[in-house]
């Protein structure tokens, strides 16, 4: 008998926790597709990676990676049309790695403060680097 | 003796203290004072009239008779913390309180858009707090594209833009005028170009079809509606379609943001005006590889922020800027 009502107390207690999981609404910010990029990053810190180590440290903006909605000129972020996207996540793997590999930092993060080399060593305010070569 | 000018706290050693940096930033270009007197608009650079000691208007200075005035203010980037301003908040209290100084309280303020550097909620309510001490009437926004991150404006227009059209745009008359806010910041075209839209410009038309020819006008938006300078996205890809709306009417003024810098011109029937930023300078176009925060001396901050005079030359057409002393208004018109 005892051993029957703790089996209905835990089931009663997992159903509401049940139910206030299913009630929470879904998180705010669902990042779709991203690859290289920690899953669960924050609304901001995506924001500030995106403003400061791409389009302040490029001299781009969101539209030179994140193609354009069919029939609309407003951005699909989690679309993958564009192959400056492609190369950017190419590029945030190398950062990584040359920071792990060249300067042992354990667990290099993009946007992150204590990165050695980051997206503005190179490309100094510039989409390709090279374009400073030829100033 | 205490000398207020020395830098005490160099911990950069780049010259730059805390309270340098305000009391530099306190008196730059931190907002635009605009007054309208029978249809034609006047615009003032807050630094050039309102003196940095006192918080009062500099001597001598006598503000003309306007039939109404409002003040712009822009590129707030509240979230911002980077050299070149760690203290935006800071900076826009020293914008408000010389609104709050100004003899005549402005009717209304004119937000020209970039009010968050995230578009974080803790960052627009920030700045919603800050405004709060404005000694202003309502509050006019646009949204700049720092504020539509992420969701394409959703946070934007839940808080600012509840009785707008589309992604944000509206118009509304005061005093005879009609002012019509434009958002040009959440389509984008190439090279990070303002786009107005198709539906936007169709709005645009309709709005105006009605309104005799001796309307006033004044259109405001984050990125100039003109082309400040193309390379670095510092123009509107399809404004000259929405200007050709405006070119039957006799006085039109655009406000614009975005360039963190005092640029005018005037094109015919049409003044054009860029304002500075509350939060940190950019470079002067083309004077550097890429457009973006700039960090410079404290002691040259100033001067940079409260640019009187900038020309730029590019496909044979030359941009003037205009710096109307308050002083010489009467004897003085705005250059071409």
């Amino acid at each position: 008998m005892r051993y029957r009502k703790m089996c209905a107390v835990i089931l009663g207690l997992a159903g509401s926790v049940a139910v206030a999981v299913a009630a929470l609404p879904p998180s705010r910010h669902e990042f779709k597709n991203l690859k290289v990029l920690p899953k669960n990053i924050s609304s901001k810190n995506l924001s500030r990676i995106m403003i400061d180590d791409f389009e302040d440290g490029l001299g781009v903006s969101c539209g030179f990676c994140h193609a354009e909605e069919k029939d609309s000129h407003k951005l699909n972020y989690a679309s993958d049309a564009k192959p400056e996207k492609k190369i950017a996540r190419l590029m945030m793997q190398m950062t990584i790695g040359i920071n792990k590999n060249y300067f042992k930092l354990k667990h290099p993060l993009i946007g992150d403060s204590t990165l050695v080399i980051n997206c503005t060593t190179c490309h100094n305010g510039q989409p390709h680097p090279g374009d400073l070569e030829t100033q | 003796m205490k000398n207020e000018n020395f830098i005490s706290l160099d911990g950069n050693d780049d010259g730059i203290d805390r309270a340098g940096f305000l009391k530099c930033m306190a008196w730059a270009g931190t907002g635009l004072f605009c007054l309208m007197s029978g249809g034609i608009l006047k615009t003032y650079g807050m630094s050039q009239i309102v003196d940095k000691a006192t918080g009062k208007l500099k001597d001598g200075i006598r503000l003309p008779k306007g039939d109404f005035s409002f003040v712009q203010i822009s590129d707030s980037h509240i979230g911002f913390n980077k050299a070149a301003n760690p203290d935006v908040l800071g900076t826009l209290q020293a914008a408000i309180s010389k609104i709050n100084a100004m003899p005549t309280t402005p009717s209304f303020m004119l937000h020209t858009g970039d009010l968050s550097h995230l578009a974080q909620a803790d960052e627009f309510d920030a700045l919603d707090q800050a405004l709060k001490s404005a000694k202003t009437g309502k509050i006019f926004y646009v949204p700049g594209e720092h504020d539509v991150l992420n969701d394409n404006g959703k946070q934007y227009l839940q808080r600012y833009g509840k009785e707008t059209k589309g992604d944000g745009w509206y118009s509304f008359d005061f005093n005879g005028i009609h002012f019509i806010g434009l958002v040009n910041v959440v389509n984008t075209a190439e090279g990070g170009l303002g786009v107005l839209g198709a539906d936007q410009l169709d709005w645009l038309q309709n709005d105006v079809k009605g309104l005799s020819a001796s309307t006033p006008i004044v259109v405001f938006a984050h990125i100039p509606l003109w082309s400040v300078y193309p390379q670095w996205g510092w123009g509107t890809r399809d404004s000259e379609q929405a200007l050709s709306y405006l070119k039957r009417f006799g006085s039109v003024s655009v406000l614009n943001g975005h360039i963190h810098q005092t640029l005018q011109k005037i094109e015919g029937n049409i003044t054009f005006h860029t304002a500075t930023s509350t939060a940190f300078p950019q470079p002067q176009p083309g004077s550097a590889p890429a457009a973006g925060p700039m960090k410079v001396p404290a002691d040259q901050l100033g001067k940079l922020l409260g640019i009187t005079s900038v020309n730029y030359v590019e496909h044979d057409h030359t941009l003037a800027v205009t710096d109307i002393a308050l002083s010489e208004v009467n004897e003085k018109q705005p250059a071409q």
